[in-house]
């Protein structure tokens, strides 16, 4: 069952020129920031911060954050800089960081302190997730993307183990080396906060996820490739000896809801607001540098279906509004259509944790308030009190989407 | 002390040259042979080889030329720690002793393979008779910047590497017309050993520029000059920093001259070589 609903902007940066970008025909990491106006960005937080703190104050179970860099896409280039305003701003709800960039940063003990401050600040509100970044990332921090995943692997052990070894203590290791592990700031919930991975494709993030019991959040997939990856989820956890629940499942879906289904549907399409896409435009070298994706993943069902017919992440191939709406990628409705669709994603992947990517573009922030009060007030209950079916959702799930 | 001998395990003649797999230097080893006579030693670019290229071809009718895939490009396994130019060049060294070429002998090391080379001849005299650099990498260009590989794709990079490639035929020969699905996979596999070696500091050290003044190898720097990947201020600052290092530059030429210009650039070459010096 559905436990906990969150809220998820990208905070899009919606003030640059869309001609100049179809005119580069990309619009991130190179796109020159001369286009960035520092007064307009101070209006956009505003807004977004204010409709943050309405969802914590309605019946959101929290906020979603994430990080990207230089890219109009996000005005998040830091989730922790973003989490610690929220740990004030907010006063109840969890902050949901999906998640701190581990592989871009030479000193991953800086991660676990400021984690630790926003765990305290916030009265112990954080949810820890913890990501490998999009191939841009990598580049945009000229981090070598070759050594990705074994970053991102170390980064995480050094810090979880700042968190549950008392210091000193001395961490040698093959990218991070440090004389005097002793972070001072601790965090408030312990031994820390509940780490989640977020992920959209690779299925080696998958197993690592099931493989240290952490829940697994799909971003925003076809439907049709999240039962695979709770399928894989699964079988590495029988492997690991323990017998994944509803709490190993995440879910975030983008969700368009409006008085009536067809204000709904034209509403969103703000969420392909980037050149007709949700994630903007990249060349494919700059979404996968070298040695950012493995082989396997490359090779795998989700990829190809990725390349094949869905856009899941910047760069991949346009698939259109309507097709997004086949693919479950996107939904929208009146708050009954939502419930019905919901409802349908539930059956199949039976998550606790739902997250609704529920504003996104050039939408205003009056239709944006509406549309929290639709969902807090309808679409909540209404989801948190459905028992899911899960053979109506294995049934289902048979018939291929898109 | 050999690591593993050197053993031929396949062989696939083709025309002038022969292609085999051998066990050298601890390593599977793609090795490109052809020719008779002195043995010549070829380290090629980040960019991998191509094939039997026809400089190699023309090269072979004074030397036996050798042409190793390097570890972690084209056919060649790729150890895991390999992770800079300068283990590669200690893994180039043993490969030389063990399949046992007679030392000393020349190299012709293009780009990255040039910065190999120079690093082997920083540290021991004894293996390379005589250098030739072929738009080398490795120093710091006087100005601007090395074109950046990673912001751009493979076949982009094909492009910028030569000065004019609708008119070099081993461009169209290997990147258009013989360029393959197979091909495609390949370049990807180069561009991510290339990554591992040379992503920050980016195509350069920090170190050889001090290193390179004990070099006392025969030096001849070969550059395009309208070389777009390393600016041929480059090629100027190899020869100010070898002792007796001497230059050619080609006209019209990219990145690549031993395939923009396999005449000119064999002529200049042979020259060197079989010169007394």
């Amino acid at each position: 069952m559905v436990k906990h609903v969150y809220f998820f902007t990208e905070m899009g940066y919606t003030a640059y020129p869309q001609d100049e970008a179809r005119r580069r025909g990309y619009n991130n990491l190179m796109f020159p920031n001369q286009h960035f106006s520092p007064e307009r960005a101070r209006e956009l937080y505003a807004m977004y911060f204010d409709e943050l703190l309405y969802c914590t104050e309605t019946g959101f179970d929290g906020v979603m954050i994430n990080e990207h860099h230089n890219n109009p896409l996000s005005m998040m280039p830091s989730v922790n800089v973003i989490g610690a305003v929220l740990a004030r701003t907010t006063r109840k709800g969890r902050i949901v960081f999906l998640g701190n960039v581990l592989p871009i940063h030479d000193n991953p003990l800086r991660v676990a302190e400021e984690v630790a401050m926003i765990d305290i600040l916030s009265g112990g509100r954080v949810i820890c997730g913890f990501v490998r970044g999009l191939g841009q990332e990598s580049i945009a921090t000229n981090v070598n993307p070759v050594d990705n995943r074994e970053r991102f692997d170390e980064a995480h052990n050094v810090i979880i183990k700042a968190w549950t070894t008392p210091g000193p203590f001395r961490w040698e290791g093959r990218y991070f080396e440090y004389r005097v592990v002793n972070p001072w700031m601790r965090p408030l919930q312990q031994p820390h906060p509940a780490i989640w991975i977020p992920g959209v494709v690779s299925p080696e993030s998958v197993r690592w996820a099931a493989e240290h019991q952490y829940p697994y959040v799909a971003l925003a997939p076809p439907l049709h490739v999240v039962d695979e990856i709770y399928d894989l989820y699964d079988d590495v956890a029988a492997k690991c000896g323990f017998t994944p629940t509803a709490d190993h499942r995440g879910y975030v879906i983008r969700v368009s809801v409006a008085d009536t289904d067809e204000e709904a549907y034209e509403q969103g399409r703000q969420f392909y607001w980037q050149l007709g896409t949700s994630f903007g435009i990249t060349p494919l070298h700059w979404l996968q540098p070298p040695g950012y994706m493995s082989r396997e993943a490359k090779g795998s069902r989700r990829e190809a279906a990725r390349r094949g017919s869905v856009t899941i992440t910047p760069g991949g191939p346009l698939l259109s509004y309507e097709g997004m709406h086949e693919t479950y990628q996107v939904i929208s409705g009146n708050p009954e259509t939502i419930i019905r669709k919901l409802q349908h994603i539930i059956d199949v992947c039976d998550p606790a944790h739902l997250v609704f990517w529920g504003r996104e573009g050039l939408m205003s922030h009056e239709a944006a308030v509406h549309s929290i009060d639709l969902m807090t007030r309808e679409v909540i209950p209404a989801i948190k009190a459905y028992q899911a079916d899960r053979e109506k959702g294995r049934h289902e799930r048979l018939v291929p989407a898109g | 002390m050999k690591l593993v001998s050197a053993a031929i395990i396949a062989l696939v003649r083709e025309d002038d040259f022969t292609e085999t797999f051998v066990d050298a230097a601890g390593l599977r080893v793609q090795l490109r042979r052809g020719g008779s006579g002195a043995p010549l030693l070829i380290l090629h670019s980040e960019l991998g080889v191509p094939g039997w290229l026809r400089a190699y071809a023309e090269l072979a009718r004074d030397f036996t030329v050798w042409v190793p895939s390097l570890p972690g490009f084209g056919g060649s396994a790729r150890p895991d720690w390999i992770l800079s130019v300068r283990d590669l060049a200690a893994w180039v060294t043993w490969f030389v002793r063990d399949v046992g070429l007679q030392e000393p002998l020349p190299v012709i090391g293009s780009s990255m393979g040039g910065w190999i080379a120079a690093e082997i001849a920083t540290m021991n005299d004894r293996i390379f008779s005589k250098l030739v650099l072929v738009g080398a990498a490795g120093l710091q260009p006087d100005e601007g910047h090395a074109w950046d590989y990673f912001l751009h794709s493979s076949r982009e990079a094909f492009e910028q590497a030569f000065s004019d490639p609708q008119k070099a035929t081993e461009y169209s020969r290997f990147f258009v017309d013989g360029w393959t699905r197979e091909n495609e996979i390949q370049a990807e596999q180069n561009r991510e050993m290339a990554a591992r070696l040379l992503w920050k500091p980016y195509l350069r050290s920090h170190t050889l520029p001090g290193l390179l003044a004990g070099v006392a190898t025969p030096t001849l720097v070969v550059w395009g000059r309208e070389d777009a990947i390393i600016p041929p201020s480059v090629c100027d600052r190899y020869v100010q920093l070898i002792p007796g290092a001497t230059k050619s530059v080609l006209e019209r030429c990219g990145h690549l001259p031993e395939m923009e210009r396999p005449e000119e650039f064999v002529r200049t070459v042979r020259d060197f070589l079989t010169s007394r010096g």
